[in-house]
């Protein structure tokens, strides 16, 4: 007789519990929410102008102090009560709406820029490597205002992802490009990051975006401001 | 058909082109004595004063850039970026010592920190001490005027890095922490280079206006080519070697600007993401909020309530004996004075701004380049550019009067001996200003607008006063504000040029504190630093609505 192989079930890279904020002593922004990212899986972010979802992004990257709850990444806290890690030691990568290039530098210096601590020759490996993957090597000298959108987008991918973050939080990032961009590189990415095993949060306010990439689907209004405890009564695949 | 390129515009262009006489007839008079010989004063200035002239300018220009410019980028950052209590106020606060003309803050500082002043004097009975039992540094030194001039020029830095800062995008600094540095990495390697235009550009007015600076200098016994300048035409009376003095700072100044503008264009950033709300970053603790209100207070402290509060206090307890009526008058004049040039300074940039909307090219980008260089000429070699023509001018008048008319009776000196020659020197200096002001207006008002009173039927001049002179309203009162404010404080410029007996506040503190008169002048300087609020009050608002635009409304 045969029986089936119980199924593995990995362990989360990004784990949030109980998550509470709120500007100033305002009314709280996001409260009790929950959300744990798996390795290589996309969890997508849903809901309507103002409803906290690149606050969510936010308190994930360390640039907003949390008031409850706790987050981890893999077994570090690095928030919770009495922690809060600062954003250059999260392990966390974000690839913003308008991209952040920093304009003056070209764009082989806007990738290494987040290297430090090894040599030169594999600094330039690495960022040759991480240029070619996302097919930008040929534009490596060129300056972030010569390129196209797409473009753009792509080398703000390279260089989040050259830190070999474990968590990458994608905050409306194809939203500034034409629907026929916007379908490849999206899919070009979030292959990219399937393949790198990076949990990755991703915030769009476009349903069918949602449906198309995500392994799940949170809709923040609904869940988290309301304070549903169960993780999976607001995420469905 | 291009109607911006139309024939319509000519009289503008002329009109352009002569208006930047004011600027370029001066220059050109000071470069052609280089042609002309002293008669051995060059020679003998080369031999004995020009190297001190030439190393206590260039000293002078660097150290006060180098503490204006660590002073200004340092609160800029702090009072963009921190939120601790106080912060709102210090922010304005920042602006106050620009009210205060750098030569008053040297007379009152001199008359607190000199050996018979009352900080020396307090020490000296506080610990039994007599002369030479202690050391204190001198104010009436190089590092002195440093000190002296840096803080009341430091706001020239503060507000360009804080627009700079301001106008950054939120996401480009975040991303900088996120790729792994931390706040003074993200500020040194991140925040900094992006604004390094706008404070290089800041920095730049800090060392035009030290290299220009006549009054402090003076006071504080440094001796730089402002007062090498003025005393070689008054003491030693030389004119040309003079001109041959200005030549020579003239071509060291046009040279860094030339520098400066050259890096700028190759160097040019361009946004590649959105403005970005912005957030004063987290709240300070105890600690660090005490440390933060210190930094940003002390620089206020010096630059604007030490001075402005001793001459106060010197104003009340003694103030000008001849106060009522000398100083009525004195104060009338320098208003009416203020107010001609300013209205001519505006007349003159609309002309040349306007002109410059119409035809682009180099008849019109010519004389705006032209106009704005002329902020860079220190008011002594202004005033001796424009003495030389104004004088054969009125020459000329004379010979053809006596020939005309005999001579019985001739008209004198029409342009040199009266506040024509100032109205004049005043617009080389100050058009720059105004053009900035008018220009930025236009800016604003979109091209097509132009294009749309042009296609119904209005030629330039109808769409200037119907159009456009509306709409520039509030830039051209500003621009007027801050020239008229300019002129009622300039000082060397209205020195050498006033007619006989006639004064303004700036001269009339000069010759009191000259004379070690300081509790006279300091009623006459009060009123000054109250003129002088008006354009800090102009630039609070502006910081504080650049501000408002970036606030951050992010859910």
């Amino acid at each position: 007789m045969m029986t089936s192989l119980p199924q593995y079930d990995p362990p989360s890279v990004l784990e949030i519990r109980d998550l509470e904020f709120a500007y100033g002593g305002g009314a709280p922004v996001i409260e009790g929410c929950h959300l744990a990212v798996r390795s290589g899986e996309v969890h997508c972010l849903l809901g309507c102008s103002g409803g906290g979802k690149t606050t969510l992004l936010r308190l994930i990257a360390g640039l907003e102090r949390a008031r409850a709850g706790t987050i981890h990444v893999g077994d570090s806290l690095i928030e919770g009560p009495g922690v809060h890690l600062p954003p250059e030691r999260r392990s966390v990568g974000m690839v913003f709406q308008d991209f952040a290039l920093f304009p003056n530098r070209s764009v082989r210096e806007n990738v290494v820029f987040g290297l430090r601590g090894i040599s030169r020759k594999d600094r330039n490996a690495q960022v040759e490597a991480h240029l070619d993957r996302v097919g930008m090597l040929e534009f490596a000298s060129r300056m972030p205002h010569t390129l196209s959108g797409g473009q753009q987008q792509r080398v703000a991918i390279a260089r989040a992802l050259v830190r070999q973050p474990r968590v990458m939080l994608l905050d409306e990032s194809f939203s500034s490009l034409d629907t026929e961009t916007r379908i490849e590189v999206r899919a070009e990415t979030v292959k990219l990051l399937r393949d790198a095993a990076v949990a990755t949060v991703m915030v769009t306010h476009d349903p069918a975006e949602a449906e198309a990439v995500g392994d799940k689907v949170s809709w923040l209004d609904a869940c988290c401001r309301r304070g549903e405890s169960d993780p999976d009564a607001c995420a469905r695949r | 058909m291009n109607l911006r390129t139309g024939e319509g515009g000519r009289g503008w262009v002329i009109g352009s082109l002569l208006a930047c006489l004011v600027v370029a007839v001066p220059v050109l008079v000071i470069f052609s004595s280089v042609f002309r010989s002293s008669d051995g004063e060059w020679n003998h200035l080369a031999e004995t004063l020009l190297p001190t002239y030439a190393s206590n300018t260039g000293l002078l220009a660097g150290g006060v850039c180098l503490v204006a410019g660590i002073v200004g980028v340092s609160t800029a950052w702090i009072l963009t970026n921190c939120r601790f209590r106080g912060a709102r106020m210090l922010g304005w606060a920042q602006l106050l010592p620009l009210s205060v003309p750098a030569y008053l803050s040297a007379y009152a500082m001199a008359d607190l920190l000199q050996f018979s002043g009352p900080v020396q004097g307090w020490i000296r009975d506080s610990f039994d001490l007599q002369a030479g039992d202690y050391w204190f540094p001198p104010i009436r030194s190089l590092g002195g005027a440093v000190y002296v001039l840096s803080f009341a020029l430091y706001p020239y830095v503060y507000f360009a890095a804080r627009m700079a800062f301001q106008e950054q995008a939120r996401s480009m600094l975040e991303a900088g922490r996120l790729l792994g540095r931390g706040p003074f990495a993200t500020f040194w390697f991140v925040a900094l280079p992006l604004a390094r235009p706008a404070i290089v550009g800041g920095l730049m007015l800090v060392m035009m206006e030290t290299v220009a600076d006549f009054g402090a200098v003076d006071h504080l016994a440094v001796d730089t080519f402002a007062t090498g300048i003025y005393r070689t035409r008054f003491a030693l009376e030389s004119p040309v070697a003079a001109s041959q003095l200005s030549a020579m700072l003239l071509s060291a100044l046009f040279l860094l600007v030339g520098l400066e503008w050259c890096l700028r264009r190759r160097r040019r950033y361009h946004r590649t993401g959105n403005r970005g709300s912005r957030t004063a970053g987290g709240r300070l603790g105890p600690v660090a909020s005490m440390f933060a209100f210190a930094a940003c207070f002390v620089p206020v402290l010096i630059g604007f309530v030490v001075p402005t509060g001793r001459l106060l206090q010197l104003a009340i307890a003694r103030g000008d004996a001849r106060g009522g009526g000398v100083l009525a008058g004195i104060a009338f004049d320098t208003i009416w004075l203020a107010l001609a040039a300013s209205v001519i300074a505006v007349l003159l940039a609309l002309v040349i701004g306007y002109a410059a909307r119409l035809r682009r090219g180099l008849r019109t980008a010519g004389p705006a380049t032209i106009a704005r260089a002329g902020y860079a000429i220190p008011g002594p070699v202004i005033a001796l550019g424009l003495l030389v023509p104004l004088g054969w001018i009125d020459h000329r008048i004379n010979d053809g009067w006596t020939i005309a008319f005999g001579d019985d009776w001739r008209p004198g000196l029409l342009l040199t001996g009266s506040v024509v020659a100032m109205l004049i020197g005043y617009q080389t200096r100050f058009l720059a200003v105004s053009l900035s002001f008018v220009q930025s207006g236009f800016q604003r008002i979109h091209r097509n607008i132009d294009d749309a009173a042009r296609t119904l039927g209005s030629g330039p001049g109808r769409s200037l006063v119907s159009i456009h002179l509306p709409l520039l309203r509030r830039s051209l009162l500003i621009a007027g504000l801050v020239v008229f404010v300019d002129v009622a404080k300039e000082l060397p410029m209205t020195l050498m040029l006033r007619p006989f007996n006639f004064d303004t506040l700036a001269v009339r503190v000069y010759e009191l504190a000259s004379d070690e008169r300081l509790e006279e002048a300091a009623t006459a300087a009060i009123l000054i630093v109250v003129i002088g609020l008006i354009p800090a009050w102009l630039l609070v608002g502006q910081l504080e609505s650049n501000d408002d635009s970036h606030r951050n409304t992010d859910g």
